[in-house]
């Protein structure tokens, strides 16, 4: 790990460095709707700076809410042609994502990567470099503290940046985090390790996955599943907002002559999410889709593989028409 | 309020309801919808400005049918949509009892449907001023510009569905949009896709949208969802007269017609 200072005044000239560079750089962008969303942008200027947390996660740049896979086509032969779009996907910085977001990455690599490594998200990730910002504020809905993280977690980031005073203190976490860095070497200074401590938030510790762990092996028969999921509409917002939910669903769009097949984002809190071609539902109640929302977070893939899949963002509970709190639950259903 | 929690409990006490659905507040003070089932939790009700959800929407639940006899805390708005959907022959199998608060602070309990129509015809809400502003806005637009607007806000949309899941009116078990043979709408939550599946559902709610602003409210992405059935409604009421959610007998308007009808395609 390297460590380095870059003064505020030339984070701007090390933003333009990278769109210089050709890369495509996702950011937070405000939107007349007053929600900020991670956009592409053209300029320094477009990037939002008030704010907690963005609406959507950044795992959309790796795992886009509509992915081409293919195109098919007909051709005079009789054949079919295909076209897919892996080889011309551009080198992209994901530019002041928090360190929940940057967390999330790690949880969706071992999933897409782990056992069956999936080559478009690996097309996707291999050319994507995470620039983090740590957190100075947070909300009643921020929870890191109690899954194993923190605002200043450097967990899945390739340079997490802190702002103190003045200036920011660059963690520089991997290869492709070097290489940004070494672009643009003449606007940073090396530094020895700094105290971030008081210039991070200090979001509520709700509970701890040491408890939760052991807690959680009984909380399948909880009677307070009911209470947990009455409120929930059965809509796909809390999934489709998390930076670790990766349920996807294959669709062909088009006719017999041409056309094209795309994964898009899916929800197991939609009612249809399990249905089966007869007609069967194992799941068939709301409660018995929002237990297996947060028993997959908690137990199953921890169990799985290996590390727990909810990085504490609140954005579930930020999004939710009604409400629903993922971490009151997750404490009522381990009572 | 403690009037609101008095008679709540009195209500689950003596049986006349079983279930009741309002607000309490969560561990960060917001009010959220709660279920009540015991007179002894009636004590955490609350009924504030901050209640804003359509409680009726849970009145489609599995969960909740169940409970057959109902109590219900509803701003007018949600006694709007419950009249409504009593009006297109919904909800007929389920006992209700209504607890409202009317414009001088005065909790009111509605045990009929008739009572129910009688307090809704008194008190019906306008368009909400700031919806009326922006469909003025928007009406002044060229149809580039609308469709200019509009592009920009669909392109948010990821397809999550709360619009839909909170909106009393839409309770059909399978959606168009879950039709896959033929396939109507796009699964997918691509602007155009996304143009398919809101047009649709403008369509779908025509002169049954009951204007509680729900959909625009709670959209995730902050698209104003709202404001495409508030317009259809508009248009519906000055083609063909009547208003939503204002009668038991009121059906609604793309659901009728009359032998006498002036348009020929019909017969």
């Amino acid at each position: 790990m390297e460590l380095k200072l870059i003064s505020t005044t030339d984070i701007a000239a090390f933003f333009d460095g990278l769109l210089k560079a050709g890369k495509v750089v996702v950011a937070p962008v405000l939107k007349q709707s007053g929600k900020v969303f991670f956009k592409p942008v053209q300029s320094f200027a477009e990037v939002a700076t008030e704010y907690i947390q963005t609406t959507f996660s950044a795992k959309e740049v790796v795992f886009p809410k509509v992915e081409e896979l293919f195109t098919y086509k007909h051709n005079e032969e009789g054949g079919l042609d295909f076209n897919d779009y892996l080889d011309r996907i551009p080198e992209t910085v994901i530019w002041g994502l928090r360190p929940c977001d940057a967390a999330g990455f790690d949880y969706l690599n071992v999933f897409f990567l782990q056992e069956h490594p999936d080559a478009y998200f690996k097309a996707r990730y291999d050319k994507t470099t995470l620039v983090t910002m740590s957190c100075s504020t947070c909300d009643e809905s921020c929870f890191c503290t109690s899954v194993d993280s923190h605002p200043g977690d450097t967990k899945g980031s390739d340079v997490l940046l802190t702002a103190m005073d003045g200036k920011y203190y660059v963690e520089v976490m991997t290869e492709k985090g070097s290489s940004l860095i070494n672009n643009n070497l003449e606007l940073f200074t090396s530094t020895e390790t700094l105290s971030k401590e008081r210039f991070l938030a200090k979001p509520a510790t709700r509970f701890s996955m040491e408890e939760i762990k052991d807690r959680i092996q009984n909380a399948y028969d909880s009677v307070e599943w009911k209470q947990a999921s009455m409120g929930c509409y059965s809509c796909g917002a809390c999934a489709f907002a998390c930076p670790t939910c990766t349920c996807f669903d294959i669709q062909d769009e088009g006719t017999q002559d041409h056309g094209k097949r795309v994964r898009c984002w899916d929800a197991c809190a939609l009612s249809q999410f399990t249905k089966h071609a007869s007609g069967h539902n194992p799941r068939k109640t709301q409660t018995e889709r929002r237990r297996q929302r947060l028993m997959h977070k908690f137990k199953y893939s921890v169990e799985n593989l290996g590390i727990v899949s909810c990085v504490g963002c609140g954005r579930c509970i930020r999004v939710c028409p009604s409400h629903l709190n993922i971490f009151e639950n997750i404490l009522s259903v381990t009572k | 309020m403690k009037e609101l929690q008095n008679k709540a409990a009195e209500l689950l006490e003596n049986g006349t309801i079983n279930l009741l659905i309002g607000f309490c507040e969560d561990g960060s003070k917001r009010a959220v919808p709660c279920f009540i089932e015991t007179a002894a939790e009636a004590n955490t009700l609350v009924f504030n400005q901050d209640c804003k959800n359509n409680l009726s929407v849970y009145l489609h639940k599995k969960e909740v049918k169940d409970a057959v006899k109902i109590g219900l805390v509803a701003n007018v708005a949600t006694l709007r949509s419950v009249l409504q959907l009593l009006s297109e022959n919904q909800l007929w199998s389920l006992t209700l009892t209504y607890l409202t608060v009317n414009g001088a602070g005065e909790l009111v309990v509605l045990s009929s449907a008739e009572e129910l129509e009688g307090y809704v015809q008194a008190n019906f809400p306008t368009c909400r001023p700031e919806d009326q502003e922006m469909l003025d806005k928007l009406n002044a637009m060229s149809r580039e510009e609308r469709w200019a607007f509009w592009k920009d806000q669909l392109s948010e949309c990821v397809k999550c569905y709360a619009c839909r899941a909170v909106c009393p009116m839409c309770y059909c078990t399978v959606c168009t949009t879950e039709c896959n043979q033929p396939q109507w709408i796009k699964t997918s939550a691509e602007t155009s896709g996304n143009f398919e599946y809101h047009t649709m559902r403008a369509m779908h709610l025509a002169g049954r949208c009951i204007n509680c602003g729900e959909c625009g409210r709670i959209c995730p992405a902050g698209i104003p969802v709202h404001l495409l059935t508030a317009q259809m409604n508009q248009e519906i009421e000055q083609e063909f007269g009547g208003k939503t959610g204002w009668s038991l007998k009121g059906g609604y308007a793309l659901n009728s017609f009359k032998p006498g009808d002036k348009e020929n395609f019909i017969k």
